[in-house]
Parts: structure tokens; sequence; C-alpha cells
């Protein structure tokens, strides 16, 4: 409403049922669960692979550990799963607590939009290496 | 934002003390949020001094002694005294229960606290405003739909289907007495009451998802597909923990979700 003087009188029963069903809770949901439950042995991966062969070996060799395909392919589905369930995850955080309608979705786009980034600058990245060892 | 400070004119004072008579030996304080839409007042905390030897068991029985003997303007709801209607539901030593089925001996601290219900405006003292709560149970259209004629006698069940609407136990979504201790106990009610749906309204909707009567299934879960109505709910558990009634809201919302996952996934 842009008339900002305008006040509605409106049922309780009008209120409660709002706009309807939105029919995404289901699949933020889900996606949540889903990347959750990927996120369990990518993480696993992530901690004893790839800490454990990069952390102390050189630059040579961790570029090397990271062209194998296999750690290539490994890295860039914990990095999508990783983003994924951050931005499904600080979308609920927002959603709870920031009420004004314009900062809430300016937020979650923002969110959405830095996970985003962020995912296609590490693919990015990775294939980079891995290309060209 | 969520609002995480008492706006001013909300902040609670102290209040009066009222003593009991010198020879009373028995003596229990109670301490009651008054408020009153009729002065320019902040709410504030009045204590009772209540002689337990003229008072019946219940936390409901000191408020009555209170209301006949001491101050006929402290307000509340109550009406069946036995734990059934769900009037006189209300914040007792820190934790949403039932006046009347809240032992006063179950009160470990020196004093009894009691609060209406949270996080909702107040009418008076101790009356909260529910009006939003019944207007979301009358958005779950709680009623059976079927479009099956009626039969000759009445649409049967199995004792196997009636148990998913009673409980084996007796503690189904059926025995709800929506007192909506549960709801006004719920964090995301807290944060976002005007859109989540709140575990009593979602216990019911359960009662009628799962009612092998009715024949509306699939628009009830369509009507609760929503980042709000129903996925608000973060499996606190606070409603479970203080249901007076012993029963599981939060059993009822999984049993939702599971049934949207079965559908969708
Ligand atoms: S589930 Fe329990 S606490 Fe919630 S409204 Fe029903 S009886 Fe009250
Ligand atoms: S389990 Fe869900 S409904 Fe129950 S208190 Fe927690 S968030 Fe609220
Ligand atoms: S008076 Fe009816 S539930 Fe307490």
């Amino acid at each position: 409403m842009s008339d900002k003087k305008h006040k509605s009188i409106i049922s309780p029963l009008k209120a409660a049922r709002g706009m309807g069903a939105d029919k995404s809770g289901f699949h933020h949901w889900w996606m949540q669960r889903v990347t959750a439950i990927a996120l369990i042995p990518l993480t696993i991966w992530f901690m004893f692979c790839a800490v454990g062969a990069i952390a102390n070996a050189s630059y040579d060799r961790a570029l090397e550990w990271l062209s194998s395909p296999l750690h290539a392919v490994l890295m860039i589905l914990y990095v999508i799963a990783t983003l994924y369930h951050a931005a499904l995850g600080l979308k609920v955080v927002i959603e709870d607590y920031v009420h004004k309608e314009s900062l809430k979705i300016a937020s979650i786009f923002f969110v959405n939009f830095a996970c985003f980034a962020g995912a296609v600058a590490s693919i990015y990245a990775v294939l980079l290496v891995s290309l060209k060892g | 934002m969520a609002e995480f400070k008492l706006p001013k004119n909300s902040v609670v004072q102290k209040g009066k003390i009222f003593k009991a008579d010198a020879d009373a030996k028995n003596v229990k304080s109670f301490k009651i949020y008054r408020w009153s839409p009729d002065d320019d007042e902040n709410p504030r905390m009045d204590e009772f001094e209540v002689n337990l030897d003229d008072c019946g068991p219940m936390v409901l029985d000191a408020l009555i002694h209170i209301k006949s003997k001491i101050d006929p303007t402290v307000t509340f709801r109550r009406s069946c005294r036995e734990g059934i209607c769900g009037s006189c539901a209300m914040n007792i030593d820190g934790t949403n229960t039932l006046a009347c089925t809240k032992s006063i001996d179950d009160v470990k601290t020196e004093c009894v606290n009691v609060n209406p219900l949270p996080h909702r405006p107040v009418v008076k003292d101790l009356i909260p405003d529910l009006n939003e709560m019944y207007a979301q149970y009358a958005s779950i259209e709680p009623w059976l739909k079927a479009d099956t004629p009626l039969p000759e006698r009445e649409r049967l069940q199995s004792p196997e289907d009636s148990d998913l609407l009673n409980g084996k136990n007796g503690h189904g979504p059926s025995a709800c007495i929506l007192c909506f201790c549960c709801s006004t106990a719920c964090p995301s009610y807290w944060w976002n009451g005007d859109k989540y749906l709140g575990p009593a309204v979602l216990m019911q909707a359960d009662r009628f998802i799962s009612d092998t009567r009715d024949e509306a299934t699939g628009e009830r879960l369509d009507q609760l597909d929503d980042k709000f109505k129903l996925y608000r709910c973060h499996t606190i558990m606070n409603c479970t923990s203080t249901c007076p009634k012993g029963l599981n809201p939060a059993a009822s919302i999984a049993n939702i979700k599971r049934k949207l996952a079965e559908r969708n996934a």
C-alpha cells in the first residue's frame, strides 16, 4: 500500500489466512536436509583428505592433489553443498528476526547473491587448477 | 526487527503488598501480574499473602481465594476447574500451565509468580488476547470434510484409525483442550505469530490430516506448505515440554512434515 495514511480494517480470519500458502515451505525444508546429509561425508573427506593433503604440502604438491579428477569433483560438490546449505539457513534466520519487509528482501537477496558468487568463484578456481594440471 | 525489550508502557513495576492475618500460620506469597486498560498505569506485580489453611490445593484455588477475600478486581479466566476447558492457562512459576491443575505444593520457590500467557496482548491482568489464535484455528478449517454422501449410520473407523487421533495412550491430538500454553511458549511463535500457525493450531491441522474419514488431506497439506504457516517450527520442543495435558504437538508437526515429504519428495 503506497498511501502511508491508508488504514485497513480486516477480520482476524483474513489476517490469519493471509495470501495463502507460498508452496515453498517443503522444498526449502527438503533441500536443507538433502544438503545437510550430503555434507556429512563431504565434510569428513574435506577434514581428513583435503586439509590433511594440503596443509603441510608444498604449493606444487597441493596443485597436483587438486588436479586429480576425483578430488576436484569432490571439492566442487563440497563448495556447492556448503554454500547452498548456508544460503538456505541464513534465509531462515533473516525471516525469523528481520520483520521490515524491504530490509528482509534486500538481506535475503544479498545472502543469496554472496553465496552464489562465492560458489561460482570457487568452482572457477578449482577448474582452473585442475584443468591446467 | 523482532523486539527483545518491552516497550516503555509495558515495563513491569513493583506493586502493592497485601499481608496475611497475623495469626495465619501456613502462608504463601503469590505475585500476580496486574494491568488494567482503564488507567494509564504500567503493569505491576502485586503480592498477596495467602493463608493456605483457608484455601484449596491448586493455584486456581489461591486465585479464587484472593479474588473473593482480598481484592475482587483481580481478573482471570476459569471455568471447569478440572483441566478440561483450557480457560485458566497462564504462566505460573515461569511455565505455561493450567492454574486449576497446578498444585501450590509443586511450586518450590518462596513466592508463586503468576503472569498471563507470554507474548500476547493483555486484555486485563491474567487475561491474554487470544483472538488471533482462534482465527488461525478457524483458518485450518477444523471440521471433517468428506464428499462421500453420509452413510446410513456413522462414518466408520477401525480402532487403529482412531488411535491416530486419540493416541494409544489417550494423548493424541484429539485430547487437546486448546489452552494455547504451547503456542505461547514457542519462540518461533513469539517472533512470527502473525504468520506462523503455532503448535496448538498445527496439532489440530494434524488431527484432521490424520483422520481417515476426512477426504480433504491434499487440500489441507496444500494450505500448510508455506515457509511461515508450518515451516517456522524449528523443533525447539518447548511446546511438548510445557503442555499441561502431556500431549506432543511437536510430534504432530513432524507428522505433517512427514506427510508433505511423502507427497512431494
Ligand atoms: S497441545 Fe497441550 S498446551 Fe497446546 S493447546 Fe493443546 S492442551 Fe494446550
Ligand atoms: S517444536 Fe516447533 S512448535 Fe514446538 S516449540 Fe518448537 S518451534 Fe515451536
Ligand atoms: S478452569 Fe478449565 S482448564 Fe482450568
